[in-house]
């Protein structure tokens, strides 16, 4: 009980500050859905609340039980964004339901995750070895791309290139830690790394540009370059201590745009300054120290793989967004977990720490 | 085993990466990042003072300040730019492709406006008002524009506005001056350009991404410029610029008592306007003008005095004893001095002191001189103010030349003969004087002895600013002495021979002496420098024709000014005593 306490105080401090961000970056707009964001947000964290409470009561092992099913519906759920998705931004990415959209891609990283956890954790019928050690180069590597590939073309369609690469680092991460003979993986690696100057020809115009864009934010100031100009110039400002809540200028007089999903961090950093920050990426070094070291403990190879999966994928998340604000990586759609706006992330995040203490909990059955 | 520990690490790893790149930005470019994000929601909008008035004795304004309209053109604003720049093409006649021309070099920011046309009139302005909503990010804005309500007149006086030049910005630098700043070239406007400039002002807002106004951060009025108040009689220099006309020369009326300048032209003159309105050709006209129409003749340049020099001489003459007021000469035209023929202009006869100055003798003169010796017409004159600026107000001013045996010696390394002596008495030779000087030196006869400081400004923004340093100099000339030459001044009125008769019978007392210098090439310059009541005090006029011919001119000038003046001081508001 005591890590579990630890998990959601650390959670929901982040989850907080997500708030109190949104609040400042979007309390200047014009509009009651604007002025309205925040609250829907403290909803969704309350929302994420209940979802980890459930999950975290769970016995983590009937995910293993469910994993196909949830494949499938991940799949069907893809599928039906391609049908029935809601275009916003330029992108097909949600699903309409009563009174919120969805964003199935999020649901999918947690499935993804499930599901390479329980394929690679598969043991032998006749002497309960893990079944990983044997497996050759197809069943190690090329069956679980395959099975991967899918779900992530899918997603990259809609386009959301920010979670199919999600999924393609988790994938790596889970191939990395299982039993997977190394040279496999680095010949793996050399063959998806191979056509990558082909891909350049199935990349979005946006995306080319915004690759280009992150090679040298300057070649178009005002265009694809701005938000990253901006969001530097956001961070950068906020100096030491920061502008103080509710007095940044970048967030609040909307030089920055998509303050409060995608670039919440810059916002935050703004107005929080270098001290606020180190402090905010403690709390997330926490909470991914946390996962790991549940994980390190399981002696469950499921839940083992499980908690290393949702673990690294909460941390190489927040880095990408952090370096993304800081225009060290390229803007790609990923969300900073439990800050940006979004309903789908919030319950995911949620959902995936609410797994890691059914792990921790369950640990002394094993 | 290994590889979850190499995870642990790399998780570690990444987040201390993003420490250090925060740290990077944060922390090392902080200050920098800070700067650019106060750009971004920073503007400053400059509002302009107005430059001080220039008015008159009596208050009336001279110079002063006019709306100019400006058209500039938001480029966030103006949607459809190209057929807005059309209309105002059509509107304001000006060709389309000058204002393409003029919006693409102004362009900065989308969100700081561009000036396309300058200085548009009234008219156009309220025209270009009315059709606002036509014209989507267009807009107009005043700018007081200096505003010089005679045109031309006493343009020498007042100087003229322009960009300052490079020589003035390293001279004014320290008194926070900037280029492109609009400084004041010449007369007043140079001299008191510190106390004239208005301060600019401006207001700083906080702008979002659009670049319109969230609030107002601050704001410092902007300061007008000091008013100037001049000693001028507007009307008085109105009459004497009409009545000099295109002649070249000058004319100069100064209160004998105080020392304050009335009235000065100086022609051929200038519009200070040109300036304002940025006529290249006719600038550049006014600097190729082999007149110098630029130049105050008043005070910037120096000319031989003539027989004006002859009332300096005789009072030396008479102070030094060498002759007293029955002393007569005999004229025959000519004298021999050393082996040289000097020859008078006309033959006078037998001459005592009063009628050699009503006739101008040169005979008598010559004579006289030579009985003082150069070193002691020299002295005298100096003490009469010649040959060192007279401490007037404005800049430039020339302090002429007063040639001296030892001045003779050291420049053009000879010696001083009688010869020098001779035309030096009869205000000839090297000896070169302003008007403003000459006019200076009458007034120690009009005012009984003392030399008086020329002065124009009365005060500014209420305070003379040099009424403390500014004092007149008692001269030691017994009043005896005084009295003869003033009798000889007004007998150069009064006597019908006298060489400025034309100017009696015109009402008033008038004294004063006439001059014709040779200056060749080209006509004598013709001089009258006198004194006459005015006003309950003295006034000292100086008529100065730059090759104007002889001395008579100069006098019907004065006659024409003198006359025009009396008739304005008698239907005006002044009562003559």
């Amino acid at each position: 009980m005591k890590h579990n306490l630890f998990i959601i105080i650390v959670a929901l401090l982040i989850a907080s500050i997500g708030i109190i961000s949104i609040y400042s970056s979007t309390y200047q707009k014009e509009g009651k859905l604007w002025q309205e964001i925040y609250k829907r947000q403290i909803l969704w964290v309350i929302l994420g609340f209940v979802c980890f409470l459930l999950v975290s009561n769970m016995d983590y092992r009937r995910l293993w039980d469910w994993t196909y099913f949830l494949y499938a519906a991940c799949l069907f759920l893809l599928f039906l964004v391609f049908v029935l998705g809601v275009i916003r931004l330029g992108a097909q990415r949600w699903l309409k339901f009563a009174w919120f959209n969805f964003q199935p891609s999020e649901f999918a990283k947690i499935c993804m995750a499930i599901f390479l956890a329980r394929y690679f954790s598969k043991k032998s019928v006749h002497d309960i070895s893990l079944l990983s050690y044997k497996f050759g180069i197809f069943r190690g590597i090329i069956l679980p791309f395959i099975i991967v590939v899918i779900p992530v073309g899918l997603i990259i369609e809609q386009p959301d290139l920010g979670s199919g690469l999600m999924i393609v680092f988790l994938f790596m991460a889970m191939l990395y830690l299982t039993n997977v003979k190394l040279r496999y993986i680095i010949i793996f690696l050399v063959i998806a790394l191979l056509p990558l100057p082909f891909m350049w020809h199935f990349l979005r115009d946006y995306q080319k540009e915004r690759l280009l864009v992150f090679l040298n934010p300057n070649i178009d100031p005002l265009g694809a370059g701005y938000t990253v100009i901006q969001s530097k110039i956001a961070i950068g400002s906020g100096m030491f201590f920061g502008k103080g809540w509710l007095s940044g200028t970048q967030g609040q007089l909307h030089f920055l745009p998509e303050s409060h999903t995608d670039f919440i961090f810059s916002a935050f950093a703004e107005e929080w300054g270098f001290f606020g920050c180190v402090v905010l990426l403690l709390l997330y070094y926490l909470l991914v120290q946390r996962g790991l070291s549940i994980a390190k403990r399981t002696n469950d190879d499921f839940g083992k793989l499980l908690a290393y999966g949702v673990s690294l994928m909460l941390g190489i998340q927040v880095f990408i967004n952090v370096a993304m604000n800081m225009g060290l990586a390229p803007v790609v759609g990923v969300p900073l977990p439990l800050m940006s706006y979004g309903g789908s992330s919030v319950l995911v995040t949620f959902i995936s720490l609410g797994i890691l203490t059914s792990i921790e909990r369950k640990r002394a059955v094993f | 085993m290994i590889r979850q520990i190499i995870v642990t690490f790399f998780i570690i790893f990444i987040f201390l990466a993003l420490v250090f790149g925060l740290l990077n930005l944060q922390v090392f470019h902080g200050t920098n990042y800070r700067q650019l994000s106060e750009k971004n929601c920073i503007r400053l909008f400059p509002q302009k003072g107005s430059r001080g008035k220039i008015i008159d004795r009596d208050g009336n304004i001279i110079v002063a300040n006019r709306l100019s309209y400006d058209v500039l053109i938001l480029p966030q604003d103006a949607k459809q730019r190209e057929t807005s720049l059309v209309k105002l093409g059509q509107l304001l006649e000006v060709d389309y492709k000058d204002l393409k021309k003029a919006y693409r070099e102004g362009l900065v920011s989308v969100s700081v406006p561009v000036t396309v046309v300058r200085n548009i009139n009234y008219k156009k302005a309220i025209a270009l008002e009315e059709l606002k909503f036509e014209l989507p990010g267009v807009m107009i804005q005043p700018n007081p524009v200096r505003h010089y309500i005679y045109g031309g007149l006493a343009c020498h006086i007042l100087g003229y506005l322009n960009e300052i030049d490079r020589w003035r910005l390293t001279k004014l630098e320290d008194y926070g001056y900037k280029t492109k700043d609009i400084v004041g070239f010449g007369g007043v406007e140079e001299k008191y350009d510190y106390y004239l400039r208005q301060e600019e002002g401006g207001l700083s807002v906080e702008v979002d991404h659009r670049g319109r106004q969230v609030r107002l951060l601050g704001f410092r009025p902007p300061l007008n410029g000091k008013d100037v108040e001049l000693t001028i009689d507007l009307k008085v220099q109105q009459i004497v610029e009409n009545k000099l006309g295109k002649r070249k020369g000058s004319v100069v009326l100064m209160d004998a008592f105080t020392g304050e300048i009335i009235a000065m032209a100086s022609s051929p003159g200038f519009n200070p306007e040109v300036f304002i309105e940025k006529q290249n050709s006719a600038i550049s006209d006014l600097f190729k003008d082999k007149d110098s129409p630029l130049i105050n003749r008043a005070i910037s340049s120096a000319y031989p005095p003539g027989s004006i020099f002859k009332a300096i001489v005789a009072l030396a003459a008479l102070e030094e004893r060498k002759i007293n007021s029955s002393t007569t000469y005999i004229c025959q035209g000519k004298v021999l001095v050393g082996k040289k023929e000097f020859a008078c202009w006309s033959t006078h006869g037998p001459q005592d002191l009063n009628l050699a100055i009503a006739h101008s003798c040169n005979t008598y003169f010559y004579k006289t001189g030579l009985l003082l010796g150069g070193d002691e017409i020299y002295d005298y004159a100096y003490k009469f103010g010649l040959g060192k600026s007279t401490g007037f107000d404005l800049s430039y001013e020339v302090s002429g030349l007063l040639p001296s045996p030892l001045w003779k010696r050291l420049n053009k390394f000879q010696k001083w003969f009688d010869g020098d002596t001779a035309n030096f008495s009869i205000g000839q030779g090297d000896l070169l004087a302003t008007p403003l000087q000459m006019t200076r030196m009458m007034a120690v006869f009009a005012n009984d002895g003392f030399l008086v400081t020329p002065h124009i400004i009365r005060s500014i923004a209420g305070k003379d600013p040099a009424s403390s340093v500014r004092r007149n100099y008692r001269l030691n000339i017994k009043s005896g002495n005084l009295n003869i030459v003033k009798q000889g001044l007004r007998s150069v009125v009064n006597f019908s021979s006298g060489t400025g008769n034309v100017l009696s019978g015109l009402g008033v007392e008038v004294s004063g002496k006439t001059g014709t210098a040779q200056s060749p090439p080209g006509l004598a310059h013709a001089w009258f420098v006198g004194y006459f009541p005015y006003n309950g005090s003295k006034v000292v006029m100086c008529v100065f024709l730059e090759h104007g011919g002889p001395g008579y001119y100069s006098c019907v000038v004065a006659k024409e000014i003198i006359g025009e003046i009396i008739k304005y001081t008698k239907e005006g508001r002044f009562n003559e005593t």
